[in-house]
């Protein structure tokens, strides 16, 4: 599974050590392209590539819709029961993917690649990364370093009546721990980008951020929002009873300076609010859920027949 | 899983045939007004369709009204029973839902709408329809030149203008419905609200191919001068509307967080900046500094703003779970 986006120059490469690495293994694979709206000429490339070979599938999206969509169109497609998704930029070893695969007939469900020697820029793609990744790490407690790697593999049955939206791709293991799936990770190798650039920048700080919220709402509180939102309102509601706690005779107007009461009343007042607001909206996001299906909907660990 | 089931993916090139379509053409038009002149529309087009030996239907939906119009589309079907069909709503509800009952009714592999008037000149559709060729899925109309008052010009440049920006799509006269398109594309666009007249940068935004084409102005009823400030309004709120949803559906917490962030960032460091000054300098008080205030309600708003992001989270993480991002263009297998 290979999501694409203007990479002709890497993709030739690429190909080659793919079906390299997965003829050794075993016949049973397919390679899946799915190319991203490129306006460059990887989607000649890759028609070239894929001719006379059925074991290669591409899909052409209208337009670029993004690396989560390109995934989540691959997966829809895809065949193979262990889906194993793999960045166009040559910076994934293929050569990882049996090692990958391996772990996984050891009892896990997903297995997330950890790009411990990354061969990156340090302030624009390093730093964030690891600050997002100890957050989310701490706040789902799933003990994985490298969430953002887009070279992992899992059982296709954990996609099974989802999809993908958002940039939800970056967060695979923490929602999908969240919603139940044993979780592991390996380190694997990464490499300096040859051809190309890479298509990221700065401006996706604030992005992981917010991402970050998401997913730790999605994954450990989706059937129960108030939970998270009350957890975000705890801080006001403290804050709220310390001002209460320390400064009652200025609440009360007890011979306060003009002034420093109102700013007591304020300080009181405003947290509390924000407080009584997480509460309100946490309740909404109840009903959100409550209108759903997403309740009884368990995640399937694995199949078996009940022997009578 | 089957390709059928992919919206807009046609495997290996190959279109599924879809036995609801028997015509080349229909065309839809959302009676809006009860003093639509339906007869040109649908002896003009007519006309035009006809020479070119195309077979065709028209389907007049009335948006509950009735009156002069409905007289004359009776008229009409009695005069050419089978290609016009009429459908009157109960009571309005926008030439979105008209358009979407049209579709659902039509039988042709093209649909042209058309408000109920003749807006542009009948045989320019001739044009709009060789436009519609492999590359293209939507061919929209340039009137030129035009033949409004100045004043409907200026205000038509300037909401196109705007739409421009907000929506980012190339259009140029968003404000002429008539339009030609292919079905399918039509089908995967959600008709309501004031889509109908966004439709061209809908469609665009879906991925399709949207072409413009200039044709001739011809005459226009109604909406001269300047329109009551609630026109304007709405018009204005719908077009927020549209294009947050067709931004930001799948994240609304990038909208929100954007906003909220903003509002928390600016309140938290004029707050910590006020508090920290209290403590460094000597004879600082704080609550003379409505600064101070200002600060804490923008960093509360803000949070609330960001409340809002992850509630919008949850209903589409519970309730938009079908909703796809991406068009399949082709699969090769």
């Amino acid at each position: 599974m290979v999501p694409v986006f203007d990479e002709a120059g890497n993709l030739p490469q690429l190909h080659e050590e793919l079906l390299d690495v997965l003829e050794r293994g075993s016949d049973a694979f397919e390679v899946l392209y799915v190319d991203d709206g490129s306006r460059d000429e990887s989607q000649e490339v890759l028609r070239r590539l894929r001719r006379g070979d059925h074991r290669v599938r591409l899909i052409c999206l209208r337009y670029q819709a993004g690396q989560t969509a390109a995934l989540a169109a691959g997966f829809e497609q895809a065949r193979g029961e262990i889906l194993v998704p793999l960045d166009g930029d040559l910076q994934n070893d293929p050569a990882d993917i049996p090692m990958l695969v391996a772990k996984l007939d050891d009892g896990f469900d997903l297995v997330a690649g950890w790009r411990k020697d990354r061969r990156d820029g340090w302030l624009i793609r390093r730093i964030p990364s690891i600050v997002a990744n100890t957050l989310i790490r701490r706040i789902t407690g799933v003990p994985i370093h490298d969430t953002g790697c887009t070279l992992k593999a899992f059982r296709s049955s954990l996609m099974r009546g989802r999809t993908l939206y958002g940039e939800q791709h970056r967060y695979l293991p923490a929602l999908f721990a969240g919603l139940g799936a044993r979780v592991t990770e390996v380190v694997v190798h990464h490499r300096p980008r040859r051809h190309g650039k890479s298509k990221y920048g700065i401006g996706r700080t604030l992005r992981v951020v917010l991402d970050m919220f998401t997913v730790t709402m999605i994954s450990s509180f989706s059937e129960r929002p108030l939970r998270y939102f009350a957890f975000l309102a705890f801080p006001f509601l403290a804050a709220s009873v310390l001002v209460g706690v320390t400064a009652p005779q200025e609440l009360m107007g007890g011979g306060a300076e003009f002034g420093l009461d109102t700013l007591a009343v304020l300080a009181f007042m405003l947290p509390f609010m924000a407080c009584a607001y997480f509460v309100l909206l946490g309740l909404l996001a109840e009903l959100a859920v409550k209108a759903s299906d997403v309740h009884g909907e368990p995640l399937v660990a694995s199949e078996f027949e009940v022997e009578r | 899983m089957s390709a059928a089931t992919v919206p807009g993916a046609s495997v290996g090139g190959e279109s599924p045939v879809d036995e609801r379509v028997r015509l080349d053409v229909s065309v839809v038009v959302p009676v809006v007004r009860p003093d639509s002149r339906l007869r040109e529309v649908v002896e003009g087009l007519g006309r035009v369709l006809e020479d070119r030996g195309l077979s065709h239907e028209f389907l007049l939906i009335f948006d509950g009204i009735g009156g002069r119009a409905l007289d004359e589309a009776k008229e009409l079907m009695e005069a050419a029973p089978g290609s016009v069909r009429c459908i009157r709503f109960q009571q309005p509800f926008g030439e979105s839902a008209c358009l979407a009952k049209g579709l659902e009714i039509a039988a042709g592999a093209v649909i042209v709408t058309s408000p109920g008037y003749l807006q542009v000149e009948p045989l320019d559709l001739g044009l709009m329809l060789d436009a519609l060729d492999e590359d293209c899925d939507l061919v929209a109309p340039v009137r030129h030149p035009r033949v409004d008052a100045l004043l409907n010009r200026v205000q038509s440049w300037a909401f196109n203008l705007l739409m421009r920006r907000v929506l980012r799509a190339p259009m140029h006269d968003l404000n002429c419905c008539f339009r030609v398109v292919r079905r399918e594309v039509l089908e995967e666009i959600t008709l309501y609200g004031d889509v109908y007249r966004f439709l061209p940068a809908m469609v665009h935004r879906t991925g399709y191919k949207v072409r413009e084409v200039r044709v001739r102005h011809r005459a226009e009823i109604g909406g001269v001068g300047l329109f009551g400030v609630g026109v304007y309004a709405r018009r204005f709120i719908d077009l927020v509307g549209v294009a947050f949803l067709s931004r930001y559906t799948l994240r609304p917490l990038r909208f929100f967080g954007a906003i909220g962030g903003v509002l928390t960032l600016v309140g938290g460091v004029m707050t910590t900046g006020l508090v920290l000054q209290r403590f460094l300098v000597p004879d600082t008080v704080l609550y003379q500094r409505p600064l101070f205030l200002l600060g804490l309600l923008l960093f509360v708003l803000g949070v609330q703003v960001i409340g809002f992001g992850l509630v919008g989270e949850i209903i589409i993480y519970t309730q938009a779970r079908n909703q796809r991002e991406y068009r399949i263009e082709k699969i090769y297998e």
